[in-house]
């Protein structure tokens, strides 16, 4: 092991081959797991801020805000199954707005609440609202009226609040009634009666799935799932991450691939001192350690590097490029990197097993 | 290195050789395979506007591009109608809803159009139009998910009927199955599905130009004189819809890393091999071979193991389309694969440089010098 660390940093050149691909296919990865997380975070950000047990959809909604219905009746219901601590109302408008100062208006996604979730304080009074703070990049601010809606419905400013996008759109979370009055304005094929919600948010104890699914039973014409089931049934969101992890899964293997082929050809580079090495002494194990030690370190520091041109990247990526790394991100690349390094590096065993060290003596390799 | 020497080459280094070449083909298949998601992808955000009649699809201004977000006036549908160049204006309605179907509930979204009128699909490829209430013409790859000829749809809450007459090529929207039906029937079912709205607007007008006039500037004419409304020709309101930018961005940030990574290593791969076979090298060169010689050899080794690792990377996705879902079809484009195949190929080339630069600077005298060689120092 010795040796093969000495050789790792006596000849660092000999890896570059692999430590650039590598760090290209490291970059790669985190990219397409930032493109991946960005995207779904643009899409599903309200949703994670919610901090409840479970939403509950009407029946024929299938988990979409925009399409479903829930009345006073069946939102008694809800309260009243076992384990439900409070039940609160929620719905969306997707609308425009126009901010005091700029050319464009800017797309938003109007939530109404009734009450404080994870994120997002208590409703704030009719007429403003808490923005998501992406909106300051559009030059809003606390304080700013925006216009929102094609009945041009002033909504003044109050706060920030962080990571609430719903489809790709930041949002605007305002009391009930602004909420109704945008909605019956924008689309009047949308407009629900007085107590009527899109859906309903279930704070509850116990385990969430159970709740739901409690729910379901007890109450007809429901649909009440986790948060963590809703999130995934948001539109798009599953088709994204499917083709991502598709196209995620085949660079894995061609990094394992990548690894192979070089400690192929570096085995076959030294088969000469490799049989030294076993006439001295060395046994096959020893010496394929050392192919592994140091494949994962060449993939160690091709995660490092690839790892800071990503995040490098990710700073610098344009607004439009939905680019966002997270710890949890690096870790599963640097975990899957690593696995596919040492695989790669293990299909060379078998060419060091046979390894005669009578080569040694002849000097051959 | 004539092509013997270079195929003999290949054939003692099977190992590296197919290692290598395997590594081209999965780094080829990754770039065709992403290519060929993307585009279906991106067909399914927007197949059913790419693939409608109308050369001009005019939004509410509030819309911000944005089909299911747009609502015209009906006063402004007037108005559009009358503006200069325009022949024939049509509401076109949309929304998404949820549909019965006899396999199940389903996410679907309704285009409303005017009967005989701009906005109806293009690429019908069985059955027909509809013709009266109560009919639809489905996208062709949800047949087999409860949208096949001659099945029912109902349109819930309300229960709405609709009855598949025929099914058009590549018009899904937003990657759901995509239901056109009279505009009647769109706004019956807009009503029935929600019994307190208090109407239903059109969300586009689509537009039919007089001949002779450019659906560009026809665009820019009826967004000039009709307040509130933002006209698009068919190409820019496909370009314009949300995410489909977003997602384009995306593969291309993934198209040129990869291609990236196959001139890497294919590049790095050659000029090891160079440098370990240098000493051999510079005795061909001593016994007379010339340079070009040993580049042709180069240049062999390279257009073989690129161009197997194309044809593989070419299998590998006959299998993946063979085995994808009907819901969510992968096709072989036989241009793409051209193209790609051929763009890899002279990135081989231009990767296999270094090498050949390593190449020109041989020095024939070297072999004299070395003892493995035969040389005396």
């Amino acid at each position: 092991m010795r040796l093969a660390w000495r050789e790792l940093v006596r000849r660092p050149s000999r890896f570059i081959v692999a430590g650039g691909a590598l760090t290209l296919l490291v970059i790669l990865l985190l990219v397409l797991g930032g493109l991946l997380d960005g995207l779904t975070a643009a899409s599903t950000g309200a949703y994670r801020s919610l901090g409840v047990e479970a939403i509950v959809y009407s029946g024929e909604s299938r988990a979409s805000l925009l399409r479903s219905r829930i009345g006073p009746e069946e939102r008694a219901q809800v309260a009243g199954v076992p384990g439900v601590l409070a039940v609160h109302g929620i719905g969306v408008a997707l609308v425009a707005g126009w901010g005091p100062r700029a050319a464009e208006p800017v797309d938003l996604a109007v939530l109404g609440y009734g009450a404080p979730t994870a994120a997002v304080p208590s409703p704030p009074e009719p007429g403003t609202g808490f923005a998501d703070r992406t909106l300051a990049e559009e030059g809003l601010r606390v304080g700013d009226t925006v216009e929102v809606g094609p009945a041009r419905v002033p909504v003044r400013i109050v706060g920030w609040v962080d990571g609430t996008r719903y489809l790709a759109q930041p949002g605007l979370w305002v009391a009930e009634a602004t909420w109704r009055q945008v909605l019956a304005t924008a689309r009047p094929d949308a407009v629900l009666s007085p107590g009527v919600w899109q859906a309903l948010l279930v704070q509850g104890r116990g385990d969430p799935a159970e709740l739901a699914a409690r729910i379901d039973r007890s109450v007809r014409g429901v649909l009440a799932l986790t948060l963590d089931e809703a999130i995934s049934r948001l539109p798009g969101v599953e088709a994204q991450r499917t083709t991502f992890l598709q196209i995620i899964g085949v660079t894995v293997v061609v990094v394992g691939l990548v690894v192979a082929l070089f400690f192929a050809l570096v085995v076959l580079e030294r088969v000469g001192m490799l049989g030294m090495l076993k006439a001295l002494g060395a046994s096959g194990w020893q010496l394929a350690g050392a192919l592994v030690f140091q494949a994962v370190m060449v993939a160690g520091g091709a995660l490092v590097v690839g790892g800071i041109a990503s995040v490098g990247l990710a700073l610098a990526a344009p607004a439009g490029i939905p680019l966002e790394l997270y710890p949890s991100r690096l870790v599963t690349t640097a975990v899957a990197v690593l696995a596919a390094a040492t695989l790669g590096s293990a299909l060379s065993f078998r060419r060091v097993a046979r390894i005669d060290p009578a080569s040694a003596v002849g000097g051959g390799g | 290195m004539g092509l013997t020497l270079a195929l003999g080459e290949l054939r003692r280094g099977k190992l590296r050789f197919t290692l290598l070449t395997v590594a081209v083909a999965l780094l080829v298949f990754l770039v065709l395979f992403q290519q060929t998601l993307a585009g279906t992808l991106l067909g399914f955000f927007t197949g059913a506007l790419e693939n409608q009649s109308a050369e001009v699809l005019v939004y509410g201004e509030q819309a911000r591009r944005n089909v299911e977000g747009s609502v015209v006036p009906l006063t402004a549908v007037e108005e559009v109608a009358s503006v200069k160049g325009v022949a024939r204006a049509a509401l076109l309605g949309e929304g998404t809803f949820t549909v019965r179907t006899e396999v199940g509930l389903r996410d679907a979204v309704l285009f409303g159009f005017e009967r005989a009128a701009w906005g109806t699909p293009l690429t019908l490829s069985a059955g027909r139009l509809p013709r009266a209430d109560g009919e639809a013409l489905a996208s062709a790859v949800d047949a087999e998910d409860g949208f096949g000829l001659g099945q029912r749809v109902l349109v819930e809450p309300g229960g709405t009927p609709f009855t598949v007459v025929g099914l058009a090529e590549d018009v899904r929207f937003s990657v759901l199955p995509t239901l056109f039906v009279p505009y009647e029937g769109f706004v019956a079912a807009t009503l029935a599905a929600n019994p307190d709205a208090r109407g239903v607007l059109p969300s586009l007008v689509a537009v039919d130009p007089e001949p002779g006039v450019s659906s560009e500037v026809l665009a820019a004419r009826i967004t000039r004189e009709v307040a509130g409304v933002e006209a698009l020709d068919r190409r820019t309101a496909v370009e314009s819809l949300p995410g489909v930018s977003q997602v384009r961005a995306s593969f291309a940030i993934i198209l040129g890393l990869g291609s990236l990574v196959v001139a890497l290593v294919v590049g790095f791969f050659f000029l090891i091999i160079t440098v370990q076979k240098a000493e051999a090298l510079a005795l061909l060169r001593a016994v007379g071979s010339g340079t070009w010689f040993l580049l042709r050899g180069l240049v062999v080794q390279v257009l073989i193991v690129v161009g197997l690792g194309v044809a593989l990377a070419a299998l590998l996705l006959l299998a993946a389309a063979s085995a994808s879902d009907a819901s969510f079809p992968i096709s072989v484009d036989p241009t793409l694969l051209a193209g790609t195949g051929g763009a890899m190929l002279a990135l081989g080339l231009v990767a296999s440089l270094a090498s050949a630069r390593r190449i020109l600077r041989i020095d024939p005298m070297a072999a004299t010098s070395r003892s493995g060689a035969g040389g005396l120092a």
